[in-house]
């Protein structure tokens, strides 16, 4: 039976051949996924365990829910570094202070030298010791007015160890250090990040934050254990202030870093699946054909003695096969994937640290169990169906009859509508968290594509033939032919057509969702924005130091300018994040949508979002206790509720000038001011960019040049999402292409007699071409359709505050819809050229 | 223009009217289709088959040729070469006086789509195409219209007016030939060639289809050639050719059922 069953797989291996690429596509995504995930986390566990190699305890500031920022953690006054050092437990201390992005190196172009992804850190190093996370490269350590780097960032400047560098500093004064070495953390580099290191003083003075320190590492003296250090170091601790082991602190590290690559890998996992559960369509496709087209020779079988449940194996064994072989190349194809994703996000603007590819033993047993279940699950049908094959149809003369469109309709329809109930739950009720909801999502997607696969049956002849008139018109008879082909087994052209349907939806959601948000960013921005210039962080939206803000306010050009700020709030226990800006010159620069107060909220006062407002039952006049990050306590009161959370970024608002006093830093996330009356907009945006010059990593916009950076950020995050989702249409691809051999194939008789009666092979080409073109076109318009649909649910599930109102890319779905056409007049090219040499004699008498 | 010139070229052996007239006068003096010396080979070496063995025979203008003989005789290899579907090993084959071998695939094709007319057994029609699409389908294939005076005769001669929106799998088996005929005779073809035309069918649909091909050749003077097993049927054709083992081994006219099958026994011995 085996021996069958593979005979049976090596005789039709040109069809398989191609179901087998469908489906190594979708497993190399997943090898690869797990190959780059796995790969990034063995740097960065390796960059974890080099910086703190020697670190036998840490000392910082109590952990604490409420912090704002995102790399910034508490600082306590220098002076507990004496108090530790003078422990006898401890042998070595060093007391130490990190900021990012707030320092960089400028290159002779006056450009700053940054990476595009990991952060820039500026901090302090003592030199070589037991506890220093670095290690000299070249060079010797900073002091004074002296700056370390690390060789990327050297490279990458220009710069050579003895040069002097200018560096911008969040001082708002750039000053001159002589580079007098250059480190990293060891074997696994610095993961892309950048250093500029100082002395411990000359740290504290260009961060500001003089007497500072924010950690304390320790080396235990001989004989002493991390606990028992740790244990003495907290007898001398204040409470603020924790004291934990090296090993803590690197498992934490790997656990942060870890957190970022899972949501990464499991990003890029998603995208696989919806490959793999594309290319479920091509399987079952070519199984069901193949079941069909043998059906006679299983009659023949049933016949002669192998009962139904034999006949089911030899499918299986002939799915498993395919599937053993797609595992095995998919693996190895993981890898070229895997390098694949890293070029694709390197040129989007992502920067992956270097590092070799590992393939782990869990990454061979998973995709081993895809490959093998993807390929099983979806011959499952078409084994039963051949099982059930009767001996009497051995002797029935023409193909496989097919299932009645009746069932098919009531089955599409079971599956369609939980579809739709469980994406509708996801989307507008609360399955209770995250994983949920996307589960949620996921699945309800999933039945709801299989369903409209399904029931496109029903109607893919029909449209087939309406697609094909105006072909059937203008192309004459070869026309009429493609279109009669294409609209005469609507069971097949749906089934084919489901890969692009699916690919083209998802590609033409995300075209719309995209192109909604951009719309609705545009409304908030031409409705309530009045400032004329923008200064933000344009590479990822990064803080940037709030003095920028008094300096600006001093020029003469400048008439009103307000900085912006989230900080994080805790209102009766609860944590919140509250957006901090300038209220007395807030409302000038942008429409706050105050609905019922002011807002001018000032020192004592706050502002809510309506709807927060009506949950909580808070009403103009009601005094609010808020604590602050450092603990702060005050109570605020209400003076307005606004209604527009797009602008405002949170639901609370709270006077600036408060919350940076009792914020870990004073960094705001953007600025917008007015110009004094009668300034010039030539000269007064001069005068702000010389200004602003000082912080060389920040953007001076107004309102236009800032939609349209945005824009091209919108549409940079689309085209990685649409190149990671051009996937499916490769895979599509291989299923139309498998489906026309198919057909071509089936109809060997019916191309024999029509080349006898006069077609010419030109004309056989075309109109098989034109047979895939009109079924493709009838894929991309029902995915560009769902795409629409899909889009538009997720407008209406998406908060307003984020999109707000439909917009539709018309141009692109059109465009997409081309492309699909193309793609099935591409994917004949082979098929329609095999059809036309067919030796005409030998079609004619095929049986 | 270039189509103009392709039409032209198309257009110039064709001239129907004029050929209908100089084929009635002058029956004898030029053959629809001949074969010269024609020999055909399978295979080479050790293995070579031979299927036709240097062959001579004219189909003349409006006659119905039946040829008859035993299974690997060579009748279908006959047909198939003198048709374009099969070229000869050696020797020359015409339709008119275009020599078949000078033809490469794409004329060959052209010249099947206007010179030459199928009937095949079965699987006549192309299945998502109507009764009448069909009829039409060597016409529109090049593009033509046709004489639409013409094909409106041809279809009520086969009777086929109420079914002509009928697509295959709607018309009867002996419907199905009755379009074929239809098909083969629309674009008026120097010669229409049917193999075993009525071997799928019972036997009053047979009747029936052989007394169009007998009405085509005397009313409309057409030059029909069929291969067929059946006495009966090829009793209606004006000569029989007797095939075996790749030569032609009797040549009948006026044939009737029991010569022919007289004729066949003989063979057989």
């Amino acid at each position: 039976m085996i021996k069958l069953a593979l005979r049976g797989a090596r005789s039709n291996l040109g069809r398989l051949i191609l179901t087998l690429i469908s489906v190594v596509l979708g497993v190399a995504f997943v090898s690869g996924s797990f190959v780059l995930a796995d790969s990034l986390r063995s740097i960065f566990d390796q960059v974890s365990e080099d910086a703190f190699a020697g670190v036998d305890a840490q000392v910082r500031g109590a952990s604490d829910d409420m912090n704002s920022t995102n790399g910034e953690i508490p600082r306590f006054d220098d002076d507990i570094v004496s108090a530790i050092s003078a422990l006898p437990e401890a042998e070595y201390t060093e007391g130490g202070l990190f900021s990012f992005e707030r320092a960089y190196t400028i290159d002779a172009n006056d450009e700053v030298v940054r990476p595009t992804g990991p952060p820039v850190f500026t901090g302090s190093w003592a030199g070589p010791s037991p506890v220093s996370s670095f290690r000299i490269v070249e060079g010797e350590p900073p002091v004074g007015q002296q700056v370390v780097i690390d060789p990327v960032q050297a490279e990458r400047g220009g710069f050579v160890v003895g040069q002097d560098i200018t560096i911008s500093l969040p001082t708002g004064e750039p000053e001159v250090f002589t580079l007098s070495g250059t480190i990293d953390f060891g074997e696994g580099g610095t993961g892309g990040a950048f250093f500029i290191l100082f002395d411990l003083p000359t740290t504290q003075r260009v961060l500001g934050l003089p007497g500072r320190i924010d950690s304390v590492v320790v080396s235990a003296a001989e004989g002493v254990s991390p606990d028992e250090l740790v244990t003495a170091i907290s007898a001398v601790l204040p409470s603020d202030l924790e004291a934990v082991t090296g090993e803590v602190v690197i498992g934490e590290q790997k656990e942060d870093f870890g957190t970022f690559i899972n949501i990464f890998g499991n990003v890029l996992l998603g995208f696989a699946v919806v490959v793999l559960f594309v290319s479920t369509f091509i399987i079952n496709n070519t199984f069901a054909t193949l079941v069909g087209q043998r059906t006679r020779m299983f009659g023949l079988m049933r016949s002669i003695g192998a009962s139904g449940k034999q006949i089911m194996q030899m499918v299986f064994i002939e799915a498993g096969s395919i599937g053993i072989a797609a595992s095995g190349l998919g693996l190895v194809g993981g890898l070229g994937v895997a390098a694949a994703l890293k070029r694709l996000f390197s040129s989007a603007g992502g920067e992956f640290p270097d590092g070799p590819l590992e393939i782990r033993a869990r990454t061979i047993v998973v995709v081993i169990v895809v490959g093998m279940g993807v390929t099983l699950a979806s011959a499952i049908l078409p084994a039963l169906r051949a099982s059930r094959v009767t001996p009497l149809e051995a002797f029935r003369t023409g193909g496989a009859t097919s299932r009645p469109l009746t069932t098919r309709i009531a089955l599409g329809s079971a599956v369609l509508l939980p579809g739709l109930i469980f994406m509708a739950i996801g989307m507008f009720g609360d399955p209770g968290g995250t994983s949920a909801t996307l589960a949620m999502i996921g699945v309800g997607g999933a039945l709801t594509f299989i369903g409209m696969s399904m029931l496109s049956a029903m109607f893919a002849g029909a449209v087939a033939g309406f697609i094909g008139a105006p072909v059937a018109a203008l192309r004459g008879v070869t026309g009429r032919i493609a279109r009669g082909n294409a609209s005469r087994n609507p069971q097949r052209t749906s089934s084919t057509v489901t890969a692009l349907m699916i690919g083209l939806a998802l590609i033409s959601g995300v075209a719309v969702l995209t192109r909604s948000i951009l719309d609705s960013f545009e409304e908030v921005l031409n409705e309530s924005i009045s400032a004329d210039l923008w200064i933000f962080e344009s590479n990822q939206g990064l803080e940037f130091s709030g003095l920028l803000v008094d300096q600006l306010a001093e020029l003469p050009e400048v008439d009103q300018v307000a900085g912006f700020s989230p900080t994080a709030i805790r209102i009766d226990g609860e944590v919140l994040t509250a957006s901090g800006f300038d209220s007395s010159t807030g409302t000038s620069v942008v429409n706050m949508g105050i609905l019922e107060g002011v807002a001018e909220v000032g020192r004592d006062g706050l502002a809510v979002l309506d709807s927060v407002a009506e949950e909580r039952q808070i009403a103009i006049g009601d005094s609010i206790d808020v604590e602050f990050e450092d603990g702060f306590v005050t109570s605020l009161e209400v003076r307005g509720i606004f209604d527009d959370a797009a602008l405002a970024g949170a639901d609370w608002l709270i006077d600036r000038g408060l919350s940076r006093e009792h914020r870990i830093t004073d960094a705001i996330t953007f600025a917008g001011l007015t110009y004094a009356d009668g300034v010039d907009p030539v000269v007064g945006r001069a005068a702000v960019e010389e200004a602003t010059s000082v912080f060389p990593q920040l953007s001076v916009q107004d309102n236009t040049e800032f939609q349209e950076e945005a824009e091209g950020q919108i549409a940079q995050l689309q085209v990685v999402i649409t190149a990671l989702l051009v996937l499916c249409l490769v895979v599509a691809f291989f299923g139309i292409v498998n489906t026309m051999v198919l057909a071509v194939l089936e109809r060997t008789r019916e191309i024999g007699l029509l080349r006898a009666v006069g077609m010419t092979r030109r004309q056989l080409q075309s109109s098989v071409r034109w047979e895939a073109a009109i079924i493709s076109l009838f894929g991309a318009l029902l995915g560009v359709a769902l795409g629409l649909l899909l889009g538009w649910a997720a407008v209406i599930a998406i908060p307003d505050s984020f999109v707000s109102k439909l917009g539709i890319p018309w141009g692109q779905l059109v465009v997409y819809i081309i492309v699909g056409g193309l793609l099935g007049v591409v994917a004949a090219w082979f098929p329609a050229r095999r059809a036309a040499r067919l030796d005409v004699l030998e079609a004619i008498s095929t049986q | 223009m270039a189509n103009l010139w392709k039409s032209c070229l198309r257009w110039q052996p064709l001239d129907i009217e004029g050929r209908l007239q100089h084929v009635n006068a002058t029956e004898t003096l030029t053959a629809a289709a001949r074969i010269v010396n024609g020999t055909k080979t399978y295979g080479s070496g050790d293995a070579a088959v031979t299927a036709l063995q240097n062959i001579n025979v004219e189909f003349g203008g409006a006659q119905f040729t039946a040829i008859m003989g035993p299974s690997g005789s060579g009748k279908s290899t006959l047909m198939h070469c003198i048709a374009g579907l099969d070229r000869l090993t050696s020797g020359d084959a015409f339709i008119g006086e275009t020599r078949l071998s000078d033809l490469k695939d794409r004329k060959l094709t052209e010249l099947r789509r206007t010179e030459v007319g199928f009937i095949f057994q079965s699987f006549n029609l192309v299945p998502t195409l109507t009764a009448e699409e069909n009829i039409n389908l060597p016409l529109s294939l090049g593009g033509r219209n046709g004489d639409r005076e013409w094909i409106d005769t041809v279809i009520d001669t086969v009777g086929l007016r109420d079914r002509l929106s009928h697509r295959p799998n709607e018309l009867s088996g002996g419907q199905q030939q009755r379009v074929a005929v239809a098909r083969a005779l629309a674009s008026r073809p120097t010669i229409i060639f049917a193999d075993e035309p009525t071997g799928n069918l019972d036997s009053n649909s047979g009747s029936e289809v052989l007394a169009f091909m007998r009405r085509a050749v005397d009313e409309f003077g057409q030059t029909i050639v069929m291969v067929t097993h059946d006495a009966n049927a090829a009793a209606t054709a004006d000569r029989v050719l007797f095939l075996n083992d790749g030569e032609i081994v009797h040549n009948m006219t006026e044939p009737t059922a029991d010569r022919i099958l007289d004729t066949m026994k003989s063979i057989g011995n």
